[in-house]
């Protein structure tokens, strides 16, 4: 047996030699018989392992499997459609600052021209909540009926408190940004405003809510941009500060809603 | 004739093997385990082939598993057969790499044919194919299974396992030749 040429025999048995070296091979086969038994042997192998039948498992594994398939759940979603694509938002700081400028220009607008309605004092902004229930700017100042809000609660930040200065963004007349506190602020005035809200004129209606959707916009996005970038502070800071801009212009208008009667 | 719809597209629901797979796409496990009855003998040959009898049930039962997760992607446009089988194939070269082996079972040693020790005399004519192949040293083991016993091309085994098709024909013969010490006597 010559180990030069028996190297070749599988590339020559598989087709898969030049043909002047499959030539080579062919002439030598014929003059060496040692080579030429070799190749059958490869033969029967390559026959055999053609051949070879699939054997079961010894043991029935479906079991095994179901219990694992109830696990992991159904397959891949069934979707009545095809896939849409999605994609996933993400801000850069300079947007997200250009959009949290932008919310404090609406909310800025939108609460001057509640003020101007209302001639709230400079010294009031900013103050306490007022009362949905129906009292007078006086009454507030003066400590009036207590609002559905609490006022003695501590300010904490609902989302990403790092001590950064968000901090500073959660304060809003001492109600809690906590989600609770905050939540439960925020469906009472809402329920408040929408109490009164036949009190107010459209165009009053109109500004307050397209700033609604504006802040509930950036507070959505913050929110999304938070589940991918959690420990950033910039974005718990803009969340803290759109969701105080809600409460805020909910306060102005329905102690605007309370007051035009 | 009715569809079932995944994430991979529109698999039609007809009769026998492929409503299987539409009903098991759907969350069907009775669909499910029709398709792994139909398919187990195959997969755990492959399984045992490539890794080892004490591997192959755990491993089988990945595939499976595996496959019911990803039957939302299979798109119809290979025969289910042939889509796990090549699932098969990638979980299990999966397996073998976590055992980080691959290098060492890759390497073209210029000795591998001298350390044939393990083939029968000349009398056990009738030795056990399937023992034989279980003998072979792992990475020419590995080739041999997919392309002789599976049927895989080297470019497409080159490509699977991350290695030169040179590499693949070298193991291959390799196999080869000791495999023919098992069978020269039939």
């Amino acid at each position: 047996m010559h180990q030069e040429w028996t190297d070749r025999l599988s590339d020559y048995l598989d087709g898969e030699l030049p043909e002047d070296e499959r030539r080579a091979v062919d002439q030598h086969l014929r003059g060496c018989a040692s080579c030429a038994a070799v190749l059958n042997d490869l033969k029967r192998v390559v026959a055999r392992a053609a051949s070879i039948d699939a054997r079961p498992p010894q043991a029935d594994l479906w079991r095994g499997i179901a219990a694992r398939l109830n696990e992991s759940g159904e397959p891949a979603p069934v979707v009545p459609f095809a896939p849409r694509e999605t994609r996933r938002l993400a801000f850069t700081l300079p947007q997200l600052a250009a959009a949290a400028a932008l919310l404090i220009a609406v909310s800025g607008a939108a609460a001057w021209q509640l003020e101007a309605r209302l001639g709230i004092p400079g010294s009031l902004r900013g103050g306490r909540p007022h009362d949905a229930g129906g009292n007078s700017g006086q009454a507030r100042q003066d400590g009036g009926a207590e609002p559905a809000i609490r006022l003695d609660s501590p300010v904490s930040l609902g989302v990403g408190a790092d001590g950064n200065g968000a901090a500073d963004f959660a304060r809003l007349g001492n109600v809690s940004m906590a989600d609770a506190q905050y939540d439960a602020a925020v469906a009472d005035l809402e329920g408040a405003l929408k109490a009164g809200r036949g009190r107010l004129d459209a165009s009053t209606v109109a500004i307050v809510e397209h700033n609604l959707q504006i802040i509930d916009q950036a507070i959505n996005q913050a929110r999304e941009a938070l589940v991918g970038d959690p420990a950033n502070g910039y974005l718990s800071g803009h969340l803290v500060e759109a969701r105080r801009r809600k409460l805020d212009l909910l306060r102005r208008a329905t102690a605007l809603a309370s007051e035009t009667d | 004739m009715t569809a079932v719809m995944t994430l991979g597209g529109e698999i039609p629901v007809g009769s026998g093997l492929d409503s299987d797979v539409a009903l098991a796409a759907g969350g069907d496990q009775s669909a499910f385990e029709r398709l792994y009855r139909t398919h187990v003998s195959r997969i755990h040959s492959l399984t045992r082939r490539m890794l080892s009898t004490q591997e192959a049930d755990e491993v089988t039962q990945d595939i499976f598993v595996r496959t019911w997760q990803k039957l939302g992607q299979f798109r119809g446009e290979s025969a289910f057969s042939t889509w796990l089988h090549r699932l098969a194939v990638n979980v299990v070269i999966e397996r073998r790499r976590s055992y980080a082996i691959q290098r060492e079972r890759m390497s073209d040693d210029p000795t591998a044919l001298d350390q044939l020790t393990v083939g029968p005399a000349r009398a056990d004519l009738k030795v056990d194919f399937e023992s034989a192949i279980a003998q072979l040293p792992p990475g020419a083991r590995e080739i041999f299974v997919l392309h002789d016993v599976e049927g895989y091309k080297h470019r497409e085994i080159a490509v699977m396992l991350d290695i030169a098709s040179g590499t693949s024909k070298r193991q291959l013969h390799r196999a080869r030749m000791l495999m023919r010490q098992h069978l020269s006597g039939d």
